[in-house]
C-alpha cells in the first residue's frame, strides 16, 4: 500500500495544516486539479460563489504551499483541526461522555481527535481517491470499532470521501445522521450520568439493562434485539430505570410543526417526522394522540368557513365540536373530502345536513341545466322556480323535442350527402366515357391510314409484276430483233424482288 | 509506560480475567487463504462490540480489498473463534502479581523492520500498548503508518498470552488444591521470565541501566529496500 509521504503520515501533531476556511454551498462539486499534488489549479475552481476552501496540505519539506482545493460541504463548516466542535461531542458521545470523558489514550477526546485528524489528513493528501476503511485503519493505532465509527461519522459529514465516486452501498446505511442532525437536540449534559449503550453507541433513554457478568450496559432496543455478544442470555441483564422523562419535551413550535405536517401529509408518518425535525415517527404519533382533538381540526375548519352550512353553526356549537367530533367514525378517513363532510355533518346535526344536501343537489342540477341549452332553459327556469318537481319534468320534455329536431336535421343532411355522391359519380362516369370515345376515334383514323398504305403497296407490287412480265417476254422473242433491241434491252432485271 | 512499582513481589491479587491494559481490547490475527489469494491481517477488537459489527467489518474489508466473497465466511470464522476463546477465559480468575516482564518486538511491516525489547509491568492495569506504539513511532520517526498498529497488536498478543497463562495456572492450582502450589506453579511455568526487580533495585542497585546493557534495550529500525522485501517474503515461507 503506497505510503503518503512525510508529514501527513505521522501521528503526532507537529505542524497541522492551516485550518480550512468556509466552504462553498453543498451542491458544488469538488474542484481538484488532476492527480498531481503540486499542481496549482489556475482557474479551475468551478464554484460560482466566491467562497472557496483552500486547504493547505503540507507536502513534506515544502512547508505550506496550497496545492489544490478541497471542498467541504457547508453543513460541516464547523470542522477545524484545532478543536473538537460541539457537533462532534454530541454525535460521538462514546468519546466524550461517561467514563471516557476522563480517560485518555484509546478512549477519550484525545483519541477521537487523533483518529479524526489522521483520517482527514490522509484523505486530503489524495482527495480524488476514495479512502477505504481498511486502508485507513491499518494506519491507525486503536481498536477497529472506534475507528470505524469515527470513519463513518466523517464520511457522512463529508469530511472524508466527499465528492469521490461512491459504490453506493455504504452511503445509504447510516442516513440517520444527515444534515438534519444539527437540529436534533439531545438533552445532552442536562442530567447527570448518561448511560451509553454498548450495542448501538447511543445514549440510553428511559431505561437500560446492565449485565453483571460482563459489565455491559445496553439500551432497551439492543436488549430486545439481543444485540449483545453471544455469551450472554437475557436473564443476565437487569433493568434500570432512569428518571429523566423525554416525553414531555414537546415545545409549542414542535406541536405546530406536527399539526402542519399532519394537514399536509395526512398519514405519512415518515414525512411528518421529517417535517417536525427532531421527533421520531413514534413520538409524533404519540403526541398526536395526546392532543385534544379540537386542536387538530381547528385548522381545516377555519379555512372552509365559507361553506353552505355556515349559517347554521353558532358559537356555542363550536364548543361542542370536540365532543361531537370524537363520535364520528369517518373523521379519520384518509379521504380528506369525506372527512370534511363527515365532520361538518356531525357538527350541525342530521336534519340540517339533509336539508343542506337536498339544496345542494338542486343547485347542482340547476347548474347542469344552464349548461345544456340556453333557449330551453329560459322557458324552463320560470317554471322551475315554482316547484322543483316540475322542473325535472319540463327538463325532460324539452329534451324530447330537441331530440326529434336533431334527428330530422340529421336525415335531411344525409339525403343531401347521398345526392352529392351520386352526382359526382355520374360526372366521373361521363368523363370516362368521353375519354374512351376519343380514343376510339383516333384508332379509326389510324386504321384508315393503314388501309391506304396497304392499297398503295398492292398497286406497286402489281406494277412490278407487270414489268417483270415484259422483260421475260422480250427475252423469249427470237433473236431477230436482237440487234435493234439491244439498245432497248435493260440490264438483266433482277427477278428477285 | 505508566508506572513501575517497586513493592515487594509477594503481594498479589486475583481479579477477573481481562487484558492487563486500560482498555480491554483483544488482539486478533487473521490469515485466510482462498483460491491462491491470501489475506493476512492483525488488528485490535473490542469484545463488547456486538456480533453484527464483526460481520459488517468482514464484508467491508473484503470489499475494500477487492477480495472475492468467499473470503468472508472464513474471516468471520477466524475472528469469531478468537473472540470466543477470549470470552471463554472471561469468567475466571487470574492472579495479578506485580511482575515486570520483558516484552519483545520483532516485526517487519512493508519496508520497515523493527526490533526492540523492553520491560513491561503486567500488574499495571492502566497500561496502554496503543500509546506506547504511538510514542515509539513518533520518536523513531517511522514514516509508515502501518507500523504502529502492528506494534500495538504484537504487545497485546504477548500480554494476552501472559494473562491466559496466569488463568490456566490458577485453574490448575485450584484443581490440585495445594495451598502452596500457586507460588511454585507460577514460578515454574512461563513466569520464569519475570524480572526480579528487587535484585536490581535493592539496596545496592541503581535505577539507571548499566551502559553495557544499553545495546540490548535499544530499538532498531531498518528501512529495507524493495528487492530485499521480496527476498524476505519468500524466505519467510507461506
Amino acid at each position: 500500500m503506497a505510503t503518503p509521504p512525510a508529514a501527513t503520515a505521522t501521528n503526532s501533531a507537529p505542524t497541522p495544516p492551516k485550518p480550512p476556511y468556509k466552504a462553498p454551498p453543498f451542491s458544488q462539486p469538488p474542484s481538484t486539479a488532476g492527480a498531481g499534488k503540486t499542481e496549482t489549479p489556475a482557474a479551475s475552481t468551478s464554484t460560482a460563489a466566491a467562497a472557496v476552501v483552500a486547504a493547505v496540505a503540507a507536502t513534506g519539506a515544502a512547508a505550506e504551499e496550497p496545492s489544490y482545493i478541497i471542498t467541504v460541504p457547508s453543513y460541516s463548516a464547523w470542522f477545524s483541526y484545532d478543536s473538537v466542535s460541539d457537533t462532534e461531542r454530541r454525535l460521538m458521545p462514546e468519546f466524550f461522555q461517561g467514563e471516557a470523558a476522563a480517560a485518555s489514550g484509546s478512549r477519550g477526546p484525545e483519541a477521537y481527535k487523533y483518529y479524526r485528524d489522521t483520517l482527514v489528513k490522509r484523505f486530503r493528501v489524495r482527495p480524488e481517491r476514495r479512502l477505504t476503511l481498511t486502508e485507513a485503519r491499518r494506519g491507525l493505532i486503536g481498536d477497529i470499532g472506534s475507528v470505524r465509527r469515527v470513519f463513518d461519522f466523517l464520511e457522512e459529514w463529508g469530511l472524508i470521501n466527499y465528492g469521490v465516486s461512491l459504490p453506493g452501498v455504504k452511503q445509504g446505511r447510516d442516513k440517520r445522521e444527515e444534515p438534519v442532525a444539527p437540529q436534533s437536540s439531545l438533552p445532552a449534559g442536562v442530567s447527570a450520568p448518561k448511560k451509553l449503550c454498548i450495542g448501538c453507541r447511543t445514549v440510553c433513554g428511559q431505561a437500560y439493562f446492565t449485565c453483571e457478568k460482563a459489565d455491559i450496559t445496553i439500551c432497551c432496543r439492543c436488549y430486545v434485539r439481543a444485540n449483545y455478544r453471544p455469551g450472554l442470555t437475557p436473564a443476565d441483564f437487569k433493568k434500570v430505570e432512569t428518571s429523566e422523562d423525554a416525553k414531555s419535551d414537546w415545545t409549542d413550535k414542535e406541536t405546530l410543526h406536527l399539526l402542519e405536517a399532519v394537514m399536509q401529509y395526512g398519514e405519512d408518518w415518515k414525512k411528518i417526522s421529517e417535517h417536525v425535525g427532531s421527533r421520531s415517527e413514534k413520538d409524533c404519533i404519540a403526541r398526536l394522540l395526546r392532543l385534544p382533538f379540537g386542536e387538530q381540526f381547528m385548522g381545516p375548519k377555519e379555512d372552509k368557513m365559507q361553506f353552505e352550512t355556515d349559517d347554521d353553526i353558532t358559537d356555542e356549537s363550536r364548543a361542542e365540536i370536540s365532543k361531537r367530533v370524537r363520535l364520528t367514525p369517518l373523521a379519520d378517513a384518509s379521504n380528506p373530502i369525506m372527512a370534511q363532510v363527515a365532520f361538518l355533518s356531525a357538527i350541525v346535526g342530521s336534519d340540517v345536513a339533509t336539508a343542506a344536501a337536498q339544496a345542494a343537489i338542486s343547485a347542482q342540477s340547476q347548474v347542469d341545466e344552464t349548461n345544456d341549452s340556453p333557449a330551453d332553459s329560459s322557458i324552463g327556469s320560470p317554471k322551475e322556480e315554482v316547484s322543483s318537481a316540475e322542473s325535472c319534468y319540463t327538463n325532460g320534455f324539452s329534451a324530447n323535442d330537441l331530440l326529434k329536431e336533431a334527428s330530422a336535421n340529421a336525415r335531411v343532411q344525409l339525403e343531401k350527402e347521398r345526392k352529392d355522391i351520386e352526382q359526382s359519380l355520374s360526372d366521373i362516369v361521363d368523363v370516362q366515357m368521353k375519354e374512351i370515345q376519343a380514343k376510339i376515334c383516333r384508332f379509326e383514323q389510324k386504321e384508315l391510314l393503314m388501309e391506304k398504305e396497304r392499297q398503295q403497296l398492292h398497286y406497286l407490287q402489281k406494277l412490278l409484276f407487270a414489268d417483270q412480265l415484259a422483260v421475260v417476254q422480250h427475252q423469249c422473242r427470237p433473236h431477230a430483233v436482237t440487234a435493234e433491241n439491244e439498245a432497248d434491252e435493260n440490264p438483266k432485271p433482277v427477278l428477285t424482288s | 509506560m505508566k508506572t513501575v512499582s517497586l513493592s515487594a513481589p509477594t503481594r498479589s491479587s486475583t481479579v477477573k480475567f481481562r487484558m492487563p491494559t486500560r482498555d480491554n481490547l483483544v488482539p486478533i490475527r487473521v490469515d485466510v487463504e482462498v483460491d491462491g489469494q491470501r489475506y493476512r491481517d492483525a488488528f485490535t477488537w473490542n469484545p463488547r462490540d456486538p456480533d453484527s459489527e464483526i460481520i459488517s467489518f468482514a464484508k467491508r474489508t473484503a470489499k475494500d480489498l477487492k477480495l472475492p466473497a468467499s473470503f468472508v465466511p472464513q474471516m468471520l470464522q477466524s475472528i469469531q473463534g478468537q473472540l470466543a476463546e477470549f470470552r471463554s477465559y472471561e469468567g475466571q480468575e487470574m492472579q495479578i502479581k506485580e511482575k515486570i516482564m520483558p516484552l519483545k518486538i520483532d516485526l517487519r511491516v512493508n519496508n520497515t523492520l523493527v526490533r526492540d525489547q523492553f520491560l513491561w509491568d503486567i500488574g499495571n492495569l492502566d497500561s496502554d500498548p496503543e500509546e506506547f506504539a504511538r510514542t515509539l513511532c513518533d520518536d523513531l520517526n517511522i514514516t509508515d503508518p502501518e507500523v504502529g498498529p502492528a506494534i500495538a497488536v504484537s504487545i497485546r498478543e504477548q500480554l494476552y498470552e501472559i494473562a491466559s497463562q496466569s488463568v490456566s495456572a490458577m485453574r490448575e492450582a485450584k484443581v490440585s488444591k495445594k495451598r502452596r502450589a500457586p507460588e511454585f506453579a507460577s514460578n515454574s511455568k512461563a513466569m520464569n521470565n519475570a524480572v526480579d526487580m528487587f535484585k536490581y533495585f535493592g539496596s545496592k542497585g541503581s535505577v539507571i541501566r548499566k551502559r553495557k546493557e544499553w545495546y540490548l534495550y535499544a530499538p532498531v529500525v531498518d528501512v529495507v529496500p524493495n528487492e530485499e522485501v521480496v527476498v524476505v517474503d519468500t524466505t519467510e515461507g507461506a
